[in-house]
């Protein structure tokens, strides 16, 4: 079997400022091979958005380690965190998080620019590709928001990442526009063989994943099957 | 431009009445600095220039060390090998008929061609009716030069009469005068026939060959100043009137920095989800903190060279009240504003950009410990915790034990209790977020009696909000104090001033006036002859060197001050006055102070016949001078000094005189008839109150500005609130609140956080005012000011809070009512 591609074991993760709660993540393990497409099922605040956040290396774990394509993300070091989510990861939120005073364009542009990648050509075929062409020069709250979830689609494939993280891309969308969007997601990334995670609350969201993970109050605790989820 | 920086730019264009309001308040502070600096380096400049110009190419001056010097030392003068050059001098200040008191200088022509060159050079145009043209200078007794800025000013020209208190004179040409003070010339012969000091001269201006030769000659009886003496003992002068113009230039400063501060911390909060945002795409923290100082220097940069450009306008106003001030307390100075140069908007965008960088370093660490998973979470998006709240306030109180004790730190320098005063400032502002939590169920029963449930909503939105409000309130609050301190500080020192008036100032009238008016002794002779008066005291101040640095002496008959004044004495009473009477001295608390001297030591000053010992017989409170003032008896002062000018003559009655109304009378006719100007006792304290309230004029302008300053820092907060909200506006308008509930909402917490800022700045205010009074005052003046508790200063600035509260509020209820009615429930 190939090398994972994101490996984690035995993860933990309390938050210092929050003693009355439970641990955020209760000693989860996981592996996701390249390529593949693996939906995060789990209900709100059962520790899918910490994972997400620890995977891309913006908070720390408590205990446990985290390697992204080999690569142990504590040894990594602050830099190296920040050149991981620079050139190799890609971000998809729920609540879009555009940049409000940039344009659709200049928001796929930008991360372009961060990828020392900054081609203004590839920038405008992202926005095409995701639907958006002659939608450019508009900013985020002149669009709807199935619009902006594709500006920020195309702000994570423009750079070509080997992983995108997608937490809860339809969760402010109707199930219409949400179908389209994970649609285009899993349809681009399958194309280019980019490894999809996404985290959600919706079993439809699963019907687009070659395998589902359940996350239970901070622990990923089983494999399933679509058809499973479905009953 | 770089993407990530350009999105940080451009919330200043969308956010325009923010960036505004924003940019007026580093403006202001700027301009306030400035204003106040260069105003400060103009008024000294000027100086400077008026000592150099009339001291010419003289290297030394030589007069008795105190009164005019006898004439006749001229001859030995003149053959003294070591005077290459000497010229007499009658050096006194001339008041013109529509009451400016101009420099007036009485020279020998002829000798002073080698001192003063350029008055030589005289333009001198014959008028019609005179005949003799330059000679007249000579021949007329009334004959006089002006300077052209002079001549200009009055409308004179060759042939008009210069109207003065002493009689008009002829103006028979004028000359140039770079120092720009205002200088009328005589011939000296006449001048001494117009100031009475036949055989005399004020002092001698000499170029020396051989200064320890000529010293070893004539230092006996004479003081000798070399230029750079005497320019330093100017300066030794204007020291404490300097350093406190950069006081108030620093707490304007300091106003204007918190500003920048709290504008920079609330562009963080703004930014907060944004640095999440591009953390998470893989933004380094330097091209973060690159985009925010881009934001905080064009703001710096713009307002800064606005703030360059208004100081330049305050120039010309403040720059007169400080020459006013100076001429009142110090010595003759009429300074010209500086003309503009591209120096003072550079200066304006280098404070600017300097003040938003010193402002900005906070919020910029803040921004670099920005967890961005909690930022895109939102969990801490904007909100300060209690808890932040009370460790901002720990950090406080430890600034606040820092300052304390550099504030009781015994004879440290005046910056060590400079920087206590501004440490008290910052740490009392860093209280301010653990006051809103301690004071919101208060705050809270307050507003929600005034305005029901949007009062309620309002004080919740107060104590929500602490990362915005805390900063604002702390601004404002410590704008509001510096004026309650300022105007309490001022308040305690006019009425310890009003005391001392009481207590010194017993005299029924005052003949003569200092500089301007001396009473001839025959006059002071004839007064105290008149049957039934209780006494005249011959009053002559003058100053002279002690310890090479200038003080001032006054000569006073003993007997009758201590039988009409009550002097207030720091130990002992009127019994002080017999030490005196024996041929000691009494000194002022600033003399005490300056030179350690306490009362029982021995001292010694030049007089014209050599070193004389006095011996110290008390300590009494004194506000006419900061440098130093000893009394002695007249007898012993003409002993000492053989000077017999007086300058005012005070005249004592018994208050149970019969007669006391007709010879006050009487005496006010034989003053006028010799051309004397007369004061009553009330007359006479109030134009101390009025020097008093001239001084303080530049004061009171700073303490305007700061209020203003900090007017932009309370809206830019409220406007701030009410963006940030939009989408609470949202759910209350489903919840069924009117537009006038929300504007009444919005008018509320604009005017809670004043009245919070309020309260707090009358207890930071009353203890920076006992500050100011007990160590700035007294380590800067060396004297003290009793603290009187008025109503005044509270409630001015009650007025200006509410004032500045309302017209805070007034954009964002505007905007309110604008928008509120299209408003709905809005997706993030």
């Amino acid at each position: 079997m190939a090398e994972p591609v994101i490996r984690v074991i035995d993860l933990w993760k309390d938050y210092a400022d929050d003693l009355t709660n439970a641990p955020a993540l209760r000693g989860s393990s996981l592996e996701i091979s390249a390529g593949e497409v693996v939906a995060l099922f789990g209900k709100s605040g059962s520790g899918k958005s910490t994972l997400f956040n620890l995977i891309a290396g913006l908070d720390h774990p408590t205990k446990g380690r985290i390697e992204v394509e080999g690569q142990d993300l504590e040894l990594l070091g602050e830099k190296g965190r920040t050149n991981l989510r620079r050139f190799r990861l890609g971000f998809v939120f729920q609540f879009f998080n555009l940049l409000p005073t940039l344009t659709a364009f200049e928001n796929v542009f930008l991360s372009l620019e961060l990828a020392a990648k900054p081609d203004a050509a590839v920038a405008r075929d992202a926005l095409k590709e995701v639907g958006l062409a002659g939608k450019e020069h508009r900013y985020p709250n002149e669009l709807s928001g199935g619009e902006q979830q594709r500006v920020a689609i195309a702000r994570a494939i423009v750079k070509r990442p080997s992983i995108i993280l997608a937490d809860e891309p339809t969760g402010n969308l109707d199930t219409a526009t949400g179908n389209q969007i994970l649609d285009l997601l899993t349809h681009r990334c399958r194309e280019s063989g980019t490894t999809l995670v996404m985290a959600t609350h919706a079993s439809f969201t699963c019907r687009y994943a070659d395998r589902i993970l359940r996350m239970v109050d901070g622990i990923v605790v089983e494999e399933t099957s679509g058809e499973v989820l479905a009953r | 431009m770089k993407i990530v920086t350009k999105s940080f730019l451009r919330y200043l264009p969308r956010r325009l009445s923010l960036s505004l309001l924003q940019l007026m308040g580093v403006a202001c502070g700027v301009a306030a600095v400035v204003g106040m600096t260069m105003s400060a380096i103009t008024a000294l400049a000027s100086f400077t220039k008026a000592v150099e110009f009339l001291s010419g190419k003289a290297t030394h001056s030589m007069q008795r060390p105190a009164g005019p010097t006898e004439e006749s030392a001229l001859a030995g003068l003149a053959r003294d090998p070591a005077v290459v050059r000497f010229s007499p001098v009658i050096d006194r200040r001339l008041r013109l008929a529509n009451g400016d008191l101009v420099r007036f200088l009485g020279v020998d022509p002829f000798l002073d061609r080698a001192i003063r060159p350029e008055i030589a050079d005289a333009e001198v145009r014959p008028a019609k009716d005179n005949a003799a043209g330059a000679l007249s200078f000579l021949l007329d007794d009334d004959a006089v030069l002006i300077d052209k800025e002079l001549a200009r000013q009055l409308q004179l020209s060759s042939g008009s009469l210069l109207q003065t208190t002493r009689g008009a004179l002829r103006v028979i040409g004028t000359f140039s005068n770079p120092s720009g003070e205002p200088l009328v010339l005589m011939d000296i012969a006449h001048a001494q026939k117009l100031f009475t000091l036949n055989g005399f001269v004020d002092r001698v201006d000499l170029i020396l060959a051989d200064e320890s030769g000529f010293r070893g000659r004539w230092e006996e009886g004479f003081l000798i100043q070399s230029g750079r003496q005497r320019s330093a003992a100017f300066s030794a002068m204007l020291g404490a009137f300097r350093l406190n113009l950069e006081a108030l230039s620093l707490l304007a400063l300091f106003v204007g920095v918190f500003l920048i501060y709290n504008t920079a911390m609330f562009a963080v909060l703004n930014r907060r989800r944004d640095t999440g945002i591009l953390r998470s795409l893989g933004a380094r923290r330097y091209e973060i903190i690159a985009a925010f100082v881009t934001e905080i220097l064009i703001l710096g940069f713009i307002g800064g060279a606005l703030g360059g450009i208004i100081g330049y306008f305050l120039t010309r106003f403040l720059t007169a009240l400080i020459g006013t001030s100076i001429t009142d307390l110090y010595f003759f100075l009429r300074p010209e504003p500086s003309a503009w140069s591209n120096w003072i908007l550079f200066a304006g965008v280098a404070l600017g950009c300097g003040a938003s960088m010193l402002g900005g370093a906070l919020p910029l660490l803040e921004i670099v410990r920005t967890d961005p998973a909690k930022a895109l979470s939102g969990r801490v998006a904007g909100r300060q915790s209690g808890r932040n709240a009370h460790r901002t306030s720990l950090a406080g109180l430890l600034i606040l034990a820092v300052s304390t004790v550099l504030l009781i730190l015994p004879r440290t320098h005046i910056y060590v209790g400079f920087a206590g005063v501004f440490g008290f400032l910052i740490g009392v502002s860093l209280l301010t977020g653990s006051v809103l939590v301690a004071i919101h169920p208060g705050l809270r029963w307050v507003l929600g009696r005034v305005g029901r449930l949007p009062g309620k909503v309002a004080a919740g939105n107060i104590r929500q909000n602490l990362g915005r409000t805390a900063v604002a309130v702390a601004a404002f609050m410590v704008a509001l104090s510096m004026s309650v301190g300022l105007g309490s500080m001022i308040g305690s020192f006019r009425q310890s001033l009003v005391w001392w008036m009481e207590s010194q100032l017993q005299g029924e009238l005052y003949i003569g006036k200092i500089g301007e008016a001396d009473v001839p002794e025959s006059f002071y002779e004839e007064v105290k002859k008149m049957p039934g008066l209780g006494g005249a005291d011959p009053y002559r101040n003058v100053q002279v060197l002690y310890r090479d640095v200038p003080v001032y002496v006054a000569s006073v008959d003993a007997s009758v001050v201590q039988r009409f004044t009550h002097f207030g004495w720091l130990k002992g009473g009127n019994e002080n006055w017999e030490q005196v009477k024996r041929g000691g001295v009494v000194i002022s608390e600033s003399f005490s102070r300056r030179f350690g001297i306490k009362s029982g030591d021995t001292m010694t000053l030049h007089g014209a016949h050599g070193p004389a010992e006095f011996r110290v017989g008390g300590i009494f409170y004194d506000y006419t001078t900061e440098h130093g003032l000893l009394m002695m008896d007249r007898s012993t002062f003409l002993r000492v000094f053989g000077d017999h000018t007086i300058n005012s003559l005070a005249a004592f009655i018994d208050p149970d005189n019969p007669h006391r109304l007709e010879l006050i009378q009487e005496i006010k006719k034989k003053a006028e008839a010799r051309g004397l100007p007369v004061q009553t006792q009330s007359q006479l304290r109030a134009s101390i109150l009025k020097v008093f309230d001239n001084t303080f004029a530049v004061t009171r302008s700073m303490r305007a500005l700061a209020i203003v300053v900090a007017f932009f820092g309370i809206a830019g907060a409220l406007l701030t609130l009410f963006m940030e909200r939009r989408h609470d506006f949202g759910i209350y308008r489903a919840l069924g609140f009117s537009t006038g509930q929300i504007a009444t909402m919005t008018l509320l917490e604009g005017l809670g956080m004043g009245a919070v800022s309020y309260l707090l700045s009358m207890g930071a205010g009353t203890i920076l005012a006992v500050l100011l009074i007990n160590v700035i005052n007294l380590r800067s003046f060396n004297w003290t000011i009793f603290f009187y508790p008025e109503l005044g200063p509270y409630a001015w600035t009650a007025i200006t809070a509410l004032v500045a509260s309302l017209g805070a509020a007034a954009y964002p209820i505007w905007k309110v009512c604008r928008t509120y009615p299209q408003m709905q429930i809005r997706e993030e």
